[in-house]
């Protein structure tokens, strides 16, 4: 298998004021295609930090990154949006699903971005829906949806454009036990259907899903 | 030219309905003085120059409208209409008159009327209505001026409070913007929709705004039509201004959302969600 993610001894510092914070302090890590990757540790470990670097949201202050074969880490803002657009899938701890759309208009909203035409963009919009059980709540807006609906509806979106990579900053961090589980299902239905998953948690149960654990402190990943 | 009706303000008093007699003169009274006094088309009353003299019974021939002129608005004399002639011989002047307006068939033959009256004899002063008009109107232009400096000063008020709050309301999107980033979308999209939604608000606004200025500016009518007892529009929404509170507030609505859309684009999303 092809390595979707190769990070080279990445270091990200922060200056605050006159003191330099170290969050990064040279990772290094490989995500194959088709793996399900868990990353946990402390808060402060700089696991978000990291998360932040493989979704292009953000650039080392030095080492290399290659994302599906791409190197992204000087990529420019307008390059680095684009090839977050098309090449990577984020689902937040807060959903961040706009408001003032459905459940169907939020998941075409990157298919529109990537200039796909509007009945195409409707079929593929339904069939993710439909994918993570909410084909019939198109129509509904956010504000009509529970947590776990309205997470899913967000999966739905991150998927939207096929992605390389999904990218989940604790995806069951703001919801129920239960509702929990069916995402964690979700996400292992995800995987196993061949999407590439890395996950930043502090979920036991999600981490356990994972195929994969990796454990950071201070920076550095163990072992 | 010809003598017409003599529009002059006459004091009529006593005024009174009378028994009817022979054949007597008509005149034509101002619905405030026939409201007042309760006469119809038809009553017969008697006119005189001074309280006390025998004067004229005359017959109400019509009924006449207030013009809707500002210059009356404050005189709350009566108005009645006299043929020349009867005039004439009620106020004791002979074959006189002071003033009288002359109709033309067009601008220029407006102006060789004015020629031939002027030098018709020593004293004869001959004015176009326009310019008549202009010169009474003088005091209503500087009033016109001074609600238009007021108007002026509040839409530049309106224009601050209004820029102000499409900053902050589109500054309380900064998470959706740092979504909308980390989807894909670009600084472009994000410009644009901002900028449409501000444009739609800011149309609708207008034309809620155009419809709460027609009521109120009916309810105004109304009122002082009733006080003043004048068919004159006091407040009036022209299609200029409507057009122009319609470009003015799509122009605020579009800067406006087009800065803080722009400001919130330009940052990086991380700095947005607070991180």
């Amino acid at each position: 298998m092809s390595a979707i993610v190769d990070a080279r001894a990445l270091v990200r510092e922060y200056r605050m004021g006159e003191e330099i914070v170290h969050a990064l302090r040279g990772v290094s890590l490989a995500v194959h295609e088709r793996e399900y990757v868990a990353i946990v540790g402390p808060s402060g470990c700089g696991k978000s930090t990291l998360l932040n670097l493989l979704g292009v949201i953000d650039r080392p202050t030095t080492g290399e990154l290659s994302i599906a074969g791409e190197r992204v880490d000087r990529l420019s803002d307008a390059r680095a949006t684009d090839f977050r657009l098309r090449r990577i899938g984020f689902v937040f701890q807060r959903f961040y699903l706009m408001q003032a759309l459905t459940a169907r208009e939020n998941v075409e909203l990157p298919l529109a971005e990537a200039g796909m035409a509007g009945t195409e963009r409707r079929d593929r919009a339904l069939d993710l829906l439909d994918y993570v059980g909410l084909r019939k709540r198109e129509r509904h807006r956010p504000s009509q949806l529970s947590g776990g609906e309205q997470q899913r509806v967000a999966i739905a979106r991150a998927l939207a454009n096929r992605p390389a990579l999904l990218l989940a900053d604790e995806p069951t961090g703001e919801l129920d036990a239960y509702t929990g589980a069916e995402m964690i299902a979700l996400f292992e239905r995800l995987n196993a259907d061949g999407t590439t998953i890395v996950v930043v948690t502090h979920d036991e149960d999600l981490a356990r899903a994972a195929k994969r654990v990796v454990h950071m402190r201070d920076g550095e990943i163990l072992g | 030219m010809r003598s017409r009706l003599a529009f002059l303000v006459l004091l009529v008093v006593p005024l009174r309905a009378i028994a009817p007699q022979g054949n007597p003169r008509s005149i034509a009274i101002d619905e405030r003085l026939a409201a007042d006094a309760g006469l119809r088309v038809g009553d017969r009353v008697v006119v005189a120059s001074e309280p006390g003299l025998p004067g004229d019974t005359v017959v109400v021939a019509g009924i006449v409208q207030r013009r809707a002129d500002p210059a009356e608005i404050a005189r709350g004399e009566y108005r009645v209409r006299l043929h020349l002639d009867h005039l004439q011989s009620l106020l004791g002047y002979g074959d006189r008159v002071d003033r009288f307006g002359v109709k033309t068939r067009g601008a220029g033959s407006t102006g060789d009327a004015l020629s031939r009256i002027n030098a018709a004899a020593f004293g004869f002063r001959a004015h176009r209505s326009a310019d008549v008009a202009v010169e009474t109107s003088r005091t209503f232009a500087v009033v016109s001026r001074f609600h238009r400096a007021i108007g002026v000063i509040t839409i530049v008020a309106s224009a601050i409070f209004l820029l102000c709050i499409m900053l902050l309301k589109v500054d309380e999107r900064r998470r959706d913007v740092a979504a909308l980033r980390l989807i894909g979308c670009s600084t472009r999209t994000i410009v644009g929709s901002v900028v449409l939604e501000a444009a739609a608000v800011a149309v609708l606004g207008s034309v809620a705004g155009i419809g709460v200025g027609g009521a109120a500016s009916w309810i105004v009518n109304r009122h002082y039509q009733a006080v003043y007892r004048t068919p004159l529009r006091f407040s009036i929404v022209t299609g200029d201004i409507v057009l122009l509170a319609v470009a003015l507030s799509l122009v605020l609505g579009v800067v406006s959302g087009w800065l803080a859309a722009r400001r919130l684009a330009h940052t990086a999303p991380l700095t947005l969600f607070g991180r």
